[in-house]
């Protein structure tokens, strides 16, 4: 019990170590990942906003057709 | 006829109050099996008895004498003696106590998921008589299922797994060691803490509930639990109620901090607009992580499995449903469940001793340090790096998230308007939750 202090210390030092460690090399995976997708997998990053547009393009569908039957029974009235 | 009458009167009573009538002799004694034994005995002595003294022995099993008048011998779920003040003043002040909860839980809107069952549970425990901290207790098997073996926290973490975006921390990758930088918050109040009770006759904590406490610095509730039950399971209750409330209060500890440590210039600087992420960076991530926890750091590999199993399934995109779950159902149910059986531990006699107050100083003194260090690191990485980095954004290093990278934003927004932070604190806030995941395997390490 003495030594509490120092032996605290020496688990700041390991333990900020291994975070820091542990993150880093993360960091590094990470953007090295991030160089290899963007090489062999260039095309994919516009599908989502392809696929965005088009669910767009379904809700804009979808509405003209509720307007259509809107004023198609407001006619027939 | 008299008799038949007042005998019917009292099985009714038995019946109905089977756990309140046990006699505090008997309660004393056997404290579990008082709710079965309580019955038999004193319908056959009943027989003898006055209405007046039947009144009267009515009159000691309740709550009113149990919380004014202080027996000898009486034992709560661990089978420990509770000393008189315990069992009275303390009964009450603790019922204080978590109405204090429920205020800010429900009126201020602290934490009020975890902070009112919490509450609740510690309501519960501090009733005289009903034993439901005990083994067979409704409390005590919640405890045991879930707490004692730290399986609760993990599925909390596997919630929280599914409901976290790494998109913005892949976008701006560097931004991921802020998150590291905030666990200082941990370690320097570790340190802390041991040299308070080397050196000052304030705390007398071991090493074991220094890290214990320390790791409130997280500011990550699950890891909380996780690691006191762990190191310090008698000071659980209070270390968890001190994390949720000081996560809770990040809006009100932090700005101070973060203005002190920066200059007008460097909380105005915009950051750069951060790129798309590729969907398999995100998908990969969890894999990434886990495989890194796996060769550095095999211990905390509980906590990070579980959260890295949750974002995985959500990342993947063809198990929906189990991610749903994971996010809503069963993050819901798991939080009833964990709040109730940490709240069986603020029973007076566990949570009105001096270590509590000694817990709820040091884990807000780990909050600021964590705070700090994760500004000043963000200082360090402005001046270093070629692409500004707003020095506020280190703030969100300590884990809570959201609510940090909210708070940078806020701070962000006030100097200078339209400045949107958010996106880039997240890198940080999520960053912070491995990062103390990490810390938390560091010092599980270290002890076992």
């Amino acid at each position: 019990m003495e030594n509490m202090v120092a032996e605290s210390v020496k688990y700041m030092i390991l333990g900020m170590g291994i975070v820091f460690v542990f993150l880093y090399i993360m960091v590094l995976v990470l953007q090295f990942q991030a160089k290899l997708i963007a090489k062999y997998f260039p095309e994919t990053p516009s599908q989502p906003s392809g696929g965005g547009t088009k669910t767009g393009i379904q809700k804009a569908k979808v509405a003209a057709v509720i307007g259509a039957i809107v004023h198609h029974k407001k006619c027939g009235k | 006829m008299k008799k038949q009458f007042v005998a019917a009167l009292l099985l009714f009573f038995t019946l109905f109050a089977t756990n309140v009538m046990a006699s505090e002799h008997e309660a004393s004694q056997h404290p579990v099996s008082a709710l079965t034994q309580s019955a038999a005995p004193t319908e056959e002595v009943s027989h003898d008895k006055s209405i007046w003294e039947l009144l009267k022995s009515f009159y000691k099993t309740t709550g009113i004498y149990a919380l004014t008048t202080a027996q000898e011998n009486v034992v709560n779920g661990e089978g420990e003696v509770v000393d008189p003040f315990h069992q009275t003043w303390g009964r009450i002040i603790m019922i204080g106590i978590t109405l204090l909860l429920f205020y800010l839980a429900i009126a201020k809107g602290f934490e009020p998921l975890l902070l009112l069952p919490i509450g609740f549970g510690g309501l519960l425990a501090n009733i005289p008589y009903a034993n439901m901290t005990g083994p067979d207790g409704f409390l005590g098997v919640i405890y045991a299922a879930g707490i004692h073996n730290e399986f609760f926290p993990l599925l909390i973490f596997m919630g929280v797994g599914a409901m976290t975006d790494f998109g913005p921390m892949l976008a701006n990758p560097k931004t991921a060691l802020l998150g590291g930088a905030a666990q200082f918050g941990i370690f320097g109040t570790l340190v802390g803490a041991a040299a308070l009770s080397q050196f000052t006759p304030l705390f007398d904590f071991s090493l074991q509930d220094c890290a214990a406490i320390s790791i409130i610095g997280g500011a990550d509730g699950p890891t909380s639990i996780f690691i006191a039950t762990k190191l310090a399971p008698d000071l659980l209750g209070a270390i968890a109620v001190a994390a949720y409330s000081y996560m809770a209060l990040v809006p009100v500890i932090q700005p101070p901090i973060m203005r002190a440590l920066t200059s007008k210039e460097e909380r105005v600087i915009v950051m750069k607009q951060q790129r798309k992420v590729h969907r398999l960076e995100k998908l990969f991530l969890p894999l990434i992580v886990l495989g890194l926890s796996i060769l550095l750091l095999p211990e905390s590999t509980p906590l990070i499995g579980a959260f890295t199993f949750g974002n995985f399934a959500k990342e993947s995109g063809v198990v929906d449903r189990l991610s749903d779950t994971m996010q809503n159902a069963l993050i819901n149910i798991v939080t009833i469940l964990l709040g109730l059986g940490v709240g069986s531990k603020l029973a007076a006699e566990k949570f009105l001793v001096g270590d509590t107050l000694g817990i709820l100083i040091l884990g807000l003194v780990a909050f600021a340090v964590g705070t700090a260090a994760g500004v000043i690191m963000a200082k360090i990485m402005n001046k270093l790096s070629s692409e500004p980095i707003n020095p506020l954004i280190g703030a969100a290093g300590v884990s809570a998230v959201p609510m940090a990278a909210r708070v940078v934003n806020k701070v962000g927004m006030e100097e200078k308007p339209g400045n949107i932070l958010l996106m880039h604190a997240m890198g940080p806030n999520v960053s912070g939750v491995i990062g103390s995941a990490v810390a938390a395997g560091v010092l599980i390490s270290i002890f076992s």
